[in-house]
């Protein structure tokens, strides 16, 4: 028994040595971050930078830059100043850097940050990829996506049978006629999987180049990815980057002919639909309207059951509700209700925001497609608004239905501010790319081919912007313009070199905590700790008086070895996770109560101080064992049900729970064996 | 320092007045969620969107309203929560998932240039996740209470483990109806408590099993009744004490945890009570009748 206490006691050092070891960096790491975001501040302080900007750019890299920008035009000594904390304050990150990897690391919902799970859209995937589309396909792909947001439903399962119970072959649609069903089916199935696959390379990719330390991207299931983003200040720009399809293409307008050609026929075709105008409007003093081109608009406001008639258009749900109007020119309306929606300026089509929808909503009828795929070409909705007088426009493109090029051929892309040469505008920011070679010599070519035609850049299915091609370009380098500030050209940038991604995703479960909530979790959660902590500590010793501060002492250890053994796993403290500690500090004590209950017990019948020792401990241990066991087994299936969060709260009660066995029983034990075998005990304070 | 000495309660006799008490909260429970269509749900098992943000100034609510309207969101809920300026939306399920948050926010920046809010929080389930949630949630209660069942009559007997998962039961029961009597949210981590609460009141269900089990070998000839009064009273002043320290920490948890976890901490407070008192009225009675009747049927059997 004495040596067996000698083996113990060295044990229980040992750990606590180990503890230590475990912990430093956590604390050190907390301390380097406290100066960090202190010379961070002050360093954003002059400039009149945004502290967030700071500590994005840290990350990315680009804080000299951005500091020298900001600080353009001020004194040299200014300049020089800013240049040397900026220097110090990158040192200090780059040790930060290199401790963090080894410190406890902080969930998102402590740190601020953002969880993100995407799900690929298969029914987008495919229907993009479909040939032949016609009216049928578009139903039997609605009634294939509803039933596919059934829990547990596969999509090929439902697309399969969605084409059995109607008796047409998958081959109509993907594929080549002489393969069967199974056949496509199987294709599509490994094609979906290869999209998963590319689209996590191409994700890791991009939040690799946008600077996000310790990112966790992982694929869940087949169709889904898991992001997770902690500690990032700019959640909205790091969802824009991870979201975005990124699929570029170089297209040709059509020319003014074509379009023209195309605006009379989907005119005649709205006029023909047209029934139920008001009678107030159709009668009013409108003159013919004057087709010369210096006339200013005269707008009024009409319903948009007017433009539709009364069913031409299945209405668009949820969203319908706040454009129940729309601007037209009250002197064109009646006569040509399409133009009457546009407003014509030069080459372009301009469409006032307030009539956006519905004229998306004409352009995407059956019949205006069809118009439209005749003409070997498609409606381009511009990406931004521009604004003409006091009125705000989107642009409409009609162009090429076939890209030229694709983003495929890039080989790079920068953010470039614009130096005023005839591409760019001075001092705005622009996204400037690189073709490869192959994509270089057809870049040549079609502009060879085009001068003085417009070449909208489409991101997304939507113009980017629109250059003239003054002249054939040989050397394979174009620009985006009209980038809203640097942040939006860096992003953009950082999509195009990372590449498209192979399937369309959609987030299903956005987890996002913003950092001053995350900053106000972990202050909370640490005072209830340390108030959780203190009161049990109070009661416990004032209950059994010495015993009572030994057992305190067992639940300090518990507690130092608890956080060292989840820095040793590389475990995440998480906001459920201090639950999870301090629940565990109100549950460790029971092991000591339950023998110290067992010991007064024992006493209470006549048996000697060690007697009672002994006895206690040994007839406590099962009960101690079973009931911990089973609270054990209840946080394993915690753990196998939780995500983020609830797994470090299950974690957190294990490991409580399992140090709890070996503070509370072994070295009170020892400690209690050392005082015994001191001097005979008469009385325990107990 | 002692609170209890040796007492001699009789636990046991009151016990069809106890389960009374017990079969009317859960009853109450039970009609008020029947009334309201089930539990109240959180984003997280309905789908939908939740976005807590933070204005620098006090915003005008109706104003809010306007502008989250206009993103195309006409019927989300707005109100404030904690302080004034602090303003929580809610948006019911949306087909395009989380890109609500991003329009929610930009509409939001956009009306309200001076006072731009700061994101504190955003939780957005699809419908999908939120039903696979939902079965989960429950697959999971279900399955830690099966595990029970086969390690608890593993280390005791069957009987003891049935008594158990009664009791456990019972416990996610009343704070479920709590939760629905006083009209709370249940989300997921609303369920991690349910699940920490079936560990509690386990743990203090095996310390009065183990305590019935010992003194079975040693008291000899004792009723039922009496074998259980015995054990429950022998364990009382610990399972006070050990509810009593779980009790302050939640009840710290509570008050001093913060707003995220305070749907956690007062399922905690109720589960606590519950668990306590579920083994001596509800687990043990169960022995107790289930006994009482092997051995009447013995007896019978014998006669």
């Amino acid at each position: 028994m004495r040596r067996n206490n000698l083996l113990r006691t060295i044990f229980i050092v040992a750990s606590l040595l180990w503890a230590g070891y475990e912990l430093y960096p956590t604390l050190r790491v907390s301390q380097l971050k406290n100066q960090l975001s202190e010379k961070a501040s002050k360093l954003a302080q002059a400039p009149g930078l945004q502290p967030e900007a700071v500590t994005d750019a840290l990350g990315q890299g680009t804080l000299d830059g951005l500091v020298q920008q900001a600080l353009a035009g001020r004194s040299p000594d200014s300049l020089q100043k800013a240049q040397q904390e900026t220097k110090a304050l990158i040192a200090l990150y780059d040790q930060v850097a290199r401790l963090e990897p080894e410190a406890l690391r902080r969930g998102l919902d402590l740190q601020g940050g953002t969880y993100l799970v995407y799900e690929v859209n298969l029914v987008k995937m495919f229907g993009d990829l479909a040939k032949n589309k016609d009216q049928r396909f578009a139903e039997l792909m609605a009634q294939v996506e509803k039933a596919a947001r059934e829990p547990n439903a596969d999509f090929f399962e439902v697309l399969q049978s969605a084409f059995d119970d109607t008796g047409i072959k998958l081959s109509r649609y993907w594929g080549s006629r002489i393969e069967n069903d199974t056949k496509i089916l199987e294709d599509m199935r490994k094609e979906a999987e290869d999209g998963v696959q590319r689209n996590l390379e191409i994700l890791r990719n991009r939040i690799d180049q946008f600077g996000v330390s310790e990112p966790n991207i992982a694929a869940q299931g087949d169709r889904r990815i898991v992001v997770e983003l902690a500690g990032i200040q700019s959640v909205e720009r790091a969802k824009g980057i991870i979201g975005k399809t990124a699929l570029l293409e170089f297209k040709l307008e059509k020319d003014p002919e074509v379009a023209q050609d195309v605006f009379a026929k989907i005119n005649t075709w709205m006029k023909g639909t047209l029934k139920n105008i008001r009678p107030a409007l159709a009668n009013g003093d409108t003159t013919k309207a004057d087709t010369s081109a210096l006339r200013a608009r005269q707008d009024t406001e009409v319903a948009v059951d007017d433009i539709f008639g009364t069913s031409v258009l299945v209405s668009d749900s949820g969203k319908a509700g706040n454009d129940s109007t729309v601007l037209v020119d009250k002197d064109v309306f009646r006569e040509d209700p399409f133009y009457s929606l546009l407003a014509g300026s030069g080459r372009d089509v301009a469409v006032p925001v307030k009539n956006y929808r519905t004229v998306d909503r004409i352009i995407n009828t059956p019949e205006v497609q069809e118009i439209v795929r005749n003409a070997d070409a498609q409606f381009l909705w511009s990406k931004e608004t521009f604004k003409r007088g006091d009125q705000e426009y989107y642009f409409l493109y009609l162009a090429k239905r076939e890209p030229e090029l694709t983003g495929e051929k890039i080989s790079d892309a920068r953010t470039e501010i614009g130096g005023g040469s005839s591409m760019t505008a001075a001092g705005q920011a622009v996204v400037s790319m690189r073709l490869n070679s192959e994509g270089a010599k057809i870049f040549a070519d079609v502009t060879g081919k085009n001068v003085n035609k417009r070449m909208p850049i489409v991101l997304d299915n939507r113009v980017a912007s629109a250059p003239n091609i003054n002249e054939r370009i040989p050397s394979g380098s174009a620009y985006i313009e009209g980038m809203g500030d640097i942040n939006e050209a860096n992003d953009l940038s950082i999509v195009l070199r990372a590449g498209a991604l192979r399937a369309p995703m959609e987030v299903i479960e956005e987890r996002t905590v913003g950092p001053s909530l995350g900053q106000d979790s972990i202050t909370q959660g640490t005072q209830a700790a340390l108030i959780g902590l203190g009161l049990v500590i109070l009661f416990m010793a004032i209950y059994y008086k010495l015993s009572g501060l030994l057992a305190d002492l067992a639940l300090v250890v518990n507690l130092v070895l608890l956080m060292a053994i989840m820095a040793f796993f590389s475990a995440t403290l998480t906001l459920p996770g201090i639950a999870g500690i301090i629940l565990t500090m109100g549950m460790a004590v029971d092991a000591n109560v339950l023998i110290f209950e067992r010991i007064r017990e024992e006493l209470r019948t006549g048996k000697t101080v060690r007697a009672a020792i002994d006895t206690g401990y040994d007839r406590a241990f099962w009960t101690i064992f079973d009931a911990n066991l089973t609270t054990i087994l209840t946080a394993v299936v915690l753990y196998q049900f939780g995500t983020g969060p609830i797994r470090g709260f299950a974690v957190t009660l294990i490991a409580g729970i399992a140090v709890s066995m070996f503070t509370a029983i072994v070295m009170t034990h020892v400690v209690y064996d050392f005082v015994s075998t001191r001097r005979t005990l008469k009385t325990l304070s107990i | 320092m002692q609170f209890f000495r040796e007492t001699h309660i009789d636990f046991i006799k009151i016990r069809w007045y106890a389960l009374s008490m017990s079969v009317l909260i859960i009853f109450a429970g039970i009609v008020s969620m029947v009334i309201k269509g089930g539990p109240k749900y959180g984003v997280d098992f309905l789908g939908g969107t939740v976005i807590q943000t933070h204005f620098p100034a006090v915003p005008d609510l109706g104003q809010v309203r306007d502008a989250v309207a206009a993103a195309g969101f006409g019927d989300a809920e707005i109100k404030t929560f904690g302080e004034r300026n602090d303003v929580l939306i809610r948006v019911q399920e949306q087909e395009g998932g989380a890109a609500t948050s991003d329009e929610i926010m930009n509409v939001l920046r956009q009306r309200f240039p001076g006072n731009s809010p700061e994101i504190r929080m955003v939780e957005s389930v699809g419908p999908k996740i939120g039903k696979e949630l939902r079965t989960s949630a429950i697959w999971a209660t279900l399955f830690s209470l099966v595990m029970i069942l086969v390690y608890v009559s593993f280390r005791f007997e069957f009987i003891f483990a049935v008594g158990a998962v009664v009791a456990l039961f019972h416990d996610v029961m009343v704070t479920l109806s709590f939760f629905s009597l006083l009209d709370l949210e249940v989300n997921l981590t609303v369920v991690a408590a349910f699940l920490t609460i079936v560990g509690f009141s386990l743990n203090d269900t095996i310390v009065v099993m183990d305590r019935i089990r010992e003194n079975r070998r040693l008291v000899r000839g004792s009723t039922i009744e009496n074998l259980i009064n015995l054990s429950i009273n022998q364990t009382l002043s610990r399972t006070i004490l050990t509810s009593l320290t779980v009790m302050v920490v939640v009840l710290v948890l509570f008050f001093f945890g913060g707003e995220v976890i305070h749907g956690f901490a007062f399922a905690m407070v109720i589960g606590v009570i519950a668990g306590s008192y579920s083994t001596i009225y509800i687990a043990a009675p169960l022995v107790v009748e289930w006994e009482k009747r092997r051995v009447l049927k013995l007896s019978r059997a014998k006669a």
